[in-house]
């Protein structure tokens, strides 16, 4: 008898795993279905759900408690004052409802972040009617969100909110949940909505020690580095976004031609690989953290960096585009073909 | 998931604090009637303790004063009341409970749990009083505590302004679903026995008479009964409303022992009881009428001699009066059937323990009324006869007046042989007195005599002041007889009523004395009509009257047509709902062609090929060519046939564009 009982749970126990992500695929699917991922979403009937809220509920039990008393006192009033409050619960999810309809969600942009740390989205928030839309809260479950009143004229609120990242690459956040208990609390208006945000992760950095500067692992073939950090002038090169103002050939602008930024080298040939077998022996993810963590020091030190990888070379360079070029490459390093 | 949000939704803003306290106050007013002044100053003390929390000034109470605050309370409930099982404990311990709510409002779930007490103790109040006044206090409550539970949304919700134009907004519209619910819902009647509020004083009649009680109660302006009659309406003279026999006299006080509880357990014409089992007549003679009460606190009902009620709760005694099974609360109301004495033929004859209980006397006191009697008596004279010689006596040389003299220890004798003024209680008192001390067994019977006839709206009002007391006495061959000896000095009082009896008199203590003018005395009777409506159409709108109201309404209750009668507003709401949201979810309205071209590109989408963004009509045909050749030459068609109808006005295109459409389903014709 205990032997079936006990083969009973169990297989009610595996048909419940075997069941539950299929029915979470399966309402995925379904909202996939009913609100696609789009980088700009107007919430209508078709998006938003309408529940009684706890509140609501603790409303209703007021509601059912009235109604024993005007029956056990066969008290009209008591009935009267009832019925309104059974009118109240009828007409509020109409106006939860309106409150959120006709708001359009626009994604405007999802900052790159590191590994570890929030990625933040740009939402511009707006009306389509002439309904304000108050009281909305945005956020991906189990952050906090914002709280935002969508009022006055149709400018569009802009709002920031955060994800936690974890894992380096190109991260496609979830659904953000849009909510709203206006006006009174005791309805829940909702939608999920698939704004197709999309994070780029950087790695975590994680510090291997310092700089290794002058450290090579190629064949010994001298290359000349130039760092602007030095004082001796090299000469002119074509001006690229990021490169320091201090440095812009204003002379030759003036006399016609393009910008040029004017080269400076530092007198030492210390030639900054930030390389791929410098960190031979640790594990993948590891190793590109490290790597991480010298471009951000290189950059902060103001020390023109390369970056090889297997497969993949970024000339020596500085700046906020070259930062952010070495952090992409980083982050969308494959996980897989990689020898050593 | 969700939980995780709690901070912004759980923290209670700011501003929502003084709302809640508002919706306390408004609630808790009417309630200081009854509520005990220690429960009121607690609420106060716990009201400021919070407000100098929020002001930064002093800390959240910690455990132990929480500790001490609740047994604090519950001790003084308990003091206070010595029961639970009751209303004002009741509502005072749901008053207590927001009080002591208020020292921990800290998140919105307190608020919540705060205002869902509001709502309960505001409906509680009807269960006292059920007036227009107060139903409009009710309305007010509702839109100042809903409007506290929308300042609970936020700093822009809680100006004043707005939450409560935000809160009355939504309760209008929420009146038609009451008024609807109202008159659908069926009422089913008590579910158990529910504690009626009780402590509070009772006002009117009371279980004893003692000089100087009806005097004061001739003070009172105030209405008693309301009561409309199916039928002939009885004349003035016959209009004595009965509600209280009084038999024992200790030589002061008259009263009935053990008056409510005594008479409801002894009622009569339960079938094998003592055998007093009264036989109803079928036909004959009779009033019918409705009466409606106010609160008197007592258990008593007034009504014509010899009374049946079928009205649930309401039961006749042996005294030929009615009671009901407790205090009478609220307003009540109550059916009665009463045959006038004379119509009915009596050959009973009093039994020994009625017969001794009638003729009860002090043993002392009041020697020269006894004299006089014992004379009358010796002289050979019937009961009718001594009756008539002191009515006579009365008749001759007695003073009606509102302002009796004080009478001192043997109150009979001083008022027949020396004072010789008197109120209805003097006359009655010492008829009976007399009449027993003549060996013939009397009573004191109370209630009220006369009352104002509303024309307008067909009904008597009977006031305070037409509190009256006669005599009963027994005759054998008759029975129960009705003696009003003030008649016998004033007759107009039972004519034309107090207020002509004692013009001078009347309501002479009153502060405004507003009777003096015609016009006020209009409106109170303009106001008594409008009550008498509105607790006609409201408050006593029961099971029949649903009935009645839905048979009117529908011309036969049955579930069907109850079903349409609910159904079809419901239908309607929804379709208007629905034609909103369409009508608010649409942007801009598209000219036909370019709305049947939208329905082509979503069938497209749901197929799998959705148009692009800012893609040429002509393009997405050709794209879809490609993709989808087998729908290449329909999808063509449909785009020219829609390029002709949106750019060249051509009417014919926009016909061929939707025929096309009716048959284009890519997803079944690509399967």
């Amino acid at each position: 008898m205990a032997k079936v009982t006990s083969a009973g749970s169990a297989d009610s126990s595996g048909r419940k795993q075997f069941w539950q992500p299929l029915r979470h695929a399966r309402w995925q699917r379904w909202l996939d279905r009913r609100l696609p991922a789009a980088h700009s979403v107007t919430l209508d009937h078709r998006k938003l759900f309408v529940l009684p809220s706890g509140a609501g509920l603790g409303f209703t039990l007021v509601i059912l408690l009235l109604w024993l008393l005007g029956t056990n006192y066969e008290n009209n009033l008591v009935f009267a004052f009832d019925f309104l409050l059974v009118g109240l619960m009828v007409v509020l999810p109409v106006h939860t409802f309106a409150n959120l309809s006709g708001m359009r969600l626009q994604l405007l942009e999802a900052e790159p972040a590191f590994a570890g740390d929030y990625g933040r989205a740009k939402i511009a928030l707006t009306q389509t009617g002439k309904r304000f839309h108050e009281r909305v809260h945005l956020a991906w479950p189990s952050q906090e969100g914002a709280l935002v009143d969508v009022t006055g004229g149709r400018d569009a609120r802009d709002i920031w909110i955060d994800l936690p990242l974890l894992r380096r690459g190109r991260v496609r956040a979830p659904r953000i949940l849009v909510e709203s208990r206006f006006p009174l609390g005791l309805f829940r208006c909702w939608s999920w909505v698939d704004l197709d945000v999309e994070f780029l992760v950087y790695p975590q950095p994680k510090s291997a020690g310092p700089l290794p500067v002058g450290a090579t692992s190629g064949d010994g073939e001298h290359e000349r580095v130039y760092s602007s950090g030095g004082d001796d002038f090299v000469g002119l090169k074509i001006y690229q976004p990021g490169d320091s103002l201090r440095h812009v050939a204003w002379k030759q602008f003036a006399g016609g031609r393009d910008l040029y930024s004017k080269e400076y080298a530092s007198g030492s040939d210390a030639r900054l690989w930030l390389d791929w077998d410098l960190l031979a022996g640790r594990e993948i993810e590891t190793r590109l953290s490290n790597l991480c963590a010298w471009v951000l020091e290189a950059e902060h030190a103001q020390i023109p960096y390369g970056l090889r990888l297997p497969g993949q070379t970024l000339a020596p360079g500085l700046g906020a585009a070259h930062r952010q070029q070495a952090l992409t490459l980083l982050a969308l390093f494959p996980v897989q073909g990689v020898s050593h | 998931m969700i939980r995780g949000v709690s901070q912004l939704q759980t923290l209670l803003p700011r501003e929502s604090l003084l709302w809640i306290f508002a919706a306390q106050l408004v609630v808790l007013l009417p309630h200081f009637a009854h509520l005990p002044v220690w429960l009121v100053g607690a609420w106060c003390a716990a009201v400021y303790w919070r407000y100098q929390v929020f002001l930064g000034r002093r800390e959240m109470p910690g455990k132990l004063i929480k500790l001490l605050a609740v047994s604090l309370a519950v001790a003084g409930l308990a003091l206070t009341y010595r029961r639970w099982f009751a209303l004002e404990p009741m509502v005072a311990l749901l008053a207590l409970s927001f009080t002591l709510k208020n020292i921990e409002l800290a998140s919105r779930r307190d608020a919540l749990l705060s205002l869902l007490l509001a709502y309960f103790l505001a409906a509680t109040l009807f269960v006292f009083e059920q007036t227009i006044p107060y139903a409009v206090y009710g309305i007010f409550c509702v839109v100042v505590i809903t409007a506290a539970l929308a300042a609970q949304q936020g700093r822009a919700s809680a100006r004043p302004k707005r939450a409560l134009g935000l809160s009355a907004r939504l309760l209008a519209q929420a009146v038609p679903v009451m008024l609807l619910l109202f008159v659908v819902m069926p009422r089913l009647g008590p579910l158990w026995a529910v504690p009626q509020n009780s402590s509070k004083a009772s006002t009117g009649i009371s279980d004893s008479m003692s000089p100087g009680d009806f005097s004061q109660l001739s003070k009172s302006a105030k209405p008693v009964l309301r009561i409309a009659f199916d039928g002939a309406l009885p004349p003035p003279e016959q209009r004595y409303w009965r509600g209280l026999v009084y038999t024992h006299f200790d030589g002061r006080r008259w009263s009935e022992p053990d008056a409510g509880v005594y008479r409801w357990g002894r009622s009569n014409r339960a079938p094998g009881g003592d055998g007093s089992e009264r036989p109803l007549p079928a036909v004959g003679p009779r009033y019918r009428y409705q009466v409606i009460m106010e609160p008197s606190q007592n258990p008593w009902l007034f009504a014509l001699a010899w009374p049946h009620s079928e009205t649930r709760g309401v039961r006749e005694t042996d005294d030929d009066t009615l009671v009901y099974r407790s205090p009478v609360s609220a307003r009540l109301a109550y059916a009665v059937h009463s045959w006038p004495r004379e119509s009915i033929a009596r050959a009973q004859s009093l039994n020994p323990l009625e017969q001794r209980r009638h003729l009860q006397l002090p043993a002392s006191g009041n020697p020269r009324a006894r004299q006089w009697a014992e004379a009358r008596r010796r002289e050979g004279m019937s009961a009718e006869e001594i009756s008539a010689a002191l009515l006579a006596r009365y008749n001759r040389d007695f003073t009606y007046t509102l302002r009796p003299p004080e009478l001192g220890r043997d109150t009979v004798d001083e008022f027949l042989f020396s004072t010789r003024e008197g109120f209805c209680e003097h006359f009655a008192s010492s008829y009976v007195f007399t009449m027993r001390a003549a060996g013939v067994p009397a009573r004191v019977v109370a209630g009220y005599q006369g009352g104002e006839w509303v024309a307008q709206e067909e009904y008597l009002l009977v006031r305070q002041y037409d509190a009256h007391a006669w005599a009963e006495i027994w005759l054998p061959e008759r029975g129960w007889v009705r003696v009003d000896p003030t008649a016998a000095v004033s007759p107009e009082r039972i004519r034309d009523g107090l207020q002509s009896a004692a013009a001078e008199e009347f309501m002479q203590d009153a502060l405004l004395p507003l009777h003096k003018f015609a016009f006020v005395s209009r409106l109170r009777l303009q106001w008594d009509m409008i009550n008498y409506r509105w607790y006609q159409a409201v408050v006593r709108f029961d099971h029949e009257r649903q009935q009645g109201l839905l048979q009117r309404l529908l011309g036969e209750v049955s579930p069907l047509r109850i079903a349409l009668f609910l159904g079809v507003p419901i239908l309607v709401a929804l379709l208007l709902l629905l034609a909103w949201l369409n009508l608010s979810s649409r942007g801009p309205v598209l000219p036909p062609a370019s709305r049947a071209y939208l329905r082509f590109c979503h069938r497209m989408a749901r197929a799998g090929l959705p148009r692009k963004p800012g893609e040429a009509p002509g393009d997405y045909a050709s794209r879809i060519e490609r993709e989808m050749p087998r729908l290449g030459p329909m999808v063509r068609r449909i785009t020219v046939a829609y390029e002709k109808a949106a750019y060249s006005d051509d009417e014919s295109a926009e016909k061929q564009l939707r025929k096309l459409l009716r048959s284009f389903w890519p997803l079944r014709l690509l399967r």
